[in-house]
């Protein structure tokens, strides 16, 4: 049992001018699988190192389970975390690495033992227990900073980018098992990463920060589908979300370059700007037809564009386009087996009713929630 | 590829080479004195430095019991020992402080620690003899052995920041997460990964404080507080022309530092190369 409320955090670095975290509020529910997520420098590391309280907070409320943490040190949190270092203590050897923090618990020498067997086995360490970490690879010392968290059997599991030091073919069947401990646990964690296949398929929920404010929380499709501003819209997806510069017309309609088409349908019409105003229009690549799946064939609007690239992936290819009448240069992935080649003129076919329009300034989003 | 091959031999020989040569010019002298302690004045002015023919082992026996040699080791170990072990403790922990803990002043105490280094000893001995005589400790074992410690904390300090400086905070914040105070990361943490930079000021303090004269011969006058230096020149004067015996004697002073210098050198050499590996 354990829910982490962060309310109205906030962090300033001795001697820093800028807030490393600003007015943060979220709650990590019990059991669930929180992934922070965001650029680098955007404060994620940051808040974490409070929640486990390595760093003092400046303002705010910290609390696990309705009890507030501001000021309790972090040996007294029971919490456990696994550092993308991983953070191994170098003249130990990977038994008694794990085994550390229950010694300073005071559990029985017999019970310890046991404790660090049972999670070397599920983390097939075994073999490796006597050997200190500068004679294990880097997935074993990985799976040992990760075993010295599962043997405290924490309150919460705190990750700041595990996997990053990984390479890809470890990284992703890690982030499996991963997974699948966090079922296997039910425990509560929160996941720092600044990866977002990570925070897609690993997070019960994500929460986007952006110099050092929060811009979103939600489930990862919640999110995917309905990003709160065009940062979020951007940086979520891959290819990223392509935004064009808009006008309102009467109707009323939106102009994206040659191109008029009714008002994406999950716009919230008392949010937007007067008949002539700018708005900025969002589209995600997989929006973008060449040819319209016949079920959605009479939600799309008609995009005229010239072809000038084409980036064949294999499974899917992604056509770069420049829309009629605007210079910027946007990306839809279509089938694999589309034939068109740069210098086309085709007309896509764009799904208005998975279309977003976002303020064109402040960049926060005109849809309905 | 056998021209890298050719020079990297080349630059490998003279390499040697030069190594050889400064081990011949400082163990030279050394090994000198140790064959001489094994030899009677009379053999050594018939040839200066031929090795020994009969091994005259009992001139150490005769060193030993013909002088208050007795008295003078046991006196440099208690005040080397504990003021090495004092040094050790205290500058680890000024160091981990220093190292570890962003605080107001931090660097400026590090810096008036550090700058204490260029002062000559010189400077200080009138003065360190005045209060010395004042708190009752001229002439006591206790009175040169905070004075040891006195001299010698700049450098371990300085030698021990750097070190501790360069272990990871992950370390540190793991240990925290893991359920320790600053107490117990200073002696489960800092202590044993920083073991390679505290062999070398054991070394170098054990060597440093295990030959030295000058605050000796200032601040103990009493036969029976005279350590190793001091009793070595006594002895020395003693024996007058008798290089042999004065060989002996020496030989005698230096075995310790000897003993220490191969039990703490494998972590002396990890401590001065861990930059590099790293
Ligand atoms: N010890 C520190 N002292 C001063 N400023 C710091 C300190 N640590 C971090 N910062 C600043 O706080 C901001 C947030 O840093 P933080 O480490 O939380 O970023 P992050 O989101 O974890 O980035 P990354 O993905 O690169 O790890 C940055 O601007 C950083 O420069
Ligand atoms: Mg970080």
């Amino acid at each position: 049992m354990a829910v982490v409320t962060l309310e109205r955090i906030s962090k300033r670095y001795p001697g820093g001018d800028e807030l490393a975290v600003d007015d943060v509020t979220f709650t990590v529910d019990d059991g669930e699988f929180m992934v922070l997520l965001g650029p680098s420098g955007c404060g994620k590391s940051t808040t974490l190192r409070m929640v486990a309280g390595l760093e003092a907070v400046s303002s705010g409320t910290l609390a696990i389970d309705g009890v507030v943490m501001n000021s309790v040190p972090a040996r007294d949190r029971d919490i456990a975390m696994v550092f993308q270092s991983y953070a191994l203590y170098p003249h130990m050897t990977a038994r008694d690495n794990m085994a550390f923090g229950l010694k300073r618990r005071r559990m029985p020498a017999a019970e310890r033992e046991r404790r660090v067997a049972e999670v070397a086995e599920m983390l097939d360490l075994t073999p490796y227990l006597g050997r200190k970490p500068h004679a294990l690879s880097g997935g074993q010392r990985q799976r040992v900073a990760l075993g010295r968290a599962i043997v405290r059997d924490p309150k919460v599991f705190l990750f700041d980018e595990p996997l990053s030091n990984l390479d890809a073919a470890l990284r992703v069947s890690t982030r499996n098992e991963l997974i699948k401990l966090h079922q296997r646990l039910g425990a509560t964690m929160i996941y720092v990463t600044h990866d977002q296949v990570e925070a897609m398929t690993m997070g019960t929920r994500i929460c986007i920060m952006n110099r050092g404010r929060l811009v979103q929380v939600g489930p990862p499709l919640g999110v995917y589908r309905d990003p709160a501003d065009t940062f979020v819209a951007r940086f979520l997806g891959n290819p990223p979300m392509n935004l064009m510069e808009a006008a309102m017309l009467d109707g009323p309609t939106v102009r994206v370059g040659e191109a008029t088409m009714p008002l994406p349908s999950r716009v919230d019409p008392s949010r937007l700007p007067r008949t002539g105003g700018r708005v900025t229009f969002g589209i995600r690549p997989e929006d973008l037809y060449e040819q319209p799946p016949a079920d959605i064939a009479e939600r799309t609007a008609p995009l005229p564009v010239r072809v000038t690239g084409i980036e064949p992936l294999g499974a899917e290819t992604l056509l770069l386009v420049v829309p009629d009448n605007t210079e910027q240069e946007i990306i839809a992935r279509v089938d694999r087996n589309s034939t068109a080649r740069p210098g086309d003129r085709v007309v896509l076919g764009l799904d208005t009713a998975s279309a977003h329009l976002f303020d064109a300034d402040s960049g926060v989003t005109l849809d309905r929630h | 590829m056998r021209d890298t091959l050719s020079t990297r031999f080349l630059g490998r020989t003279v390499l040697l080479a030069i190594l050889a040569l400064y081990t011949c010019y400082s163990a030279g002298p050394f090994l000198w004195i140790a064959s001489m302690s094994l030899r009677t004045t009379s053999e050594i002015s018939a040839n200066a430095y031929a090795l020994p023919e009969t091994l005259h082992w009992e001139k150490y026996i005769e060193a030993w019991t013909g002088s208050n040699y007795g008295t003078y080791f046991w006196n440099s170990t208690i005040v080397v020992v504990s003021a090495v072990l004092a040094l050790t403790i205290i500058g680890a922990m000024a160091a981990h402080c220093l190292a570890r803990y962003r605080f107001p002043g931090n660097r400026v105490v590090l810096f008036v620690i550090f700058s204490t280094l260029i002062f000559p000893p010189q400077i200080t001995i009138i003065s360190l003899f005045q209060s010395l005589v004042e708190y009752r400790l001229y002439d006591t074992l206790l009175g040169l052995t905070l004075v040891y410690i006195a001299i010698q904390l700049p450098l371990t300090v300085y030698i021990l920041e750097g070190f501790f400086a360069r272990i990871p905070q992950d370390l540190y914040d793991a240990a925290k997460v893991d359920g320790y105070s600053h107490w117990e990361i200073f002696w489960k943490i800092t202590m044993p990964v920083g073991m390679p930079a505290i062999a070398t000021t054991v070394i170098l303090n054990f060597i440093n404080l295990w030959n030295e004269f000058l605050y000796a011969v200032v601040l103990i006058t009493d036969e029976s507080n005279r350590t190793l230096p001091l009793g070595v020149q006594k002895f020395m004067g003693d024996q007058l022309e008798d290089i042999g015996m004065i060989s002996t004697g020496l030989m005698i002073a230096i075995v310790p530092v000897i003993v220490v210098y191969a039990f703490f050198s494998e972590k002396l050499i990890q401590g001065m190369t861990a930059g590099a590996v790293k």
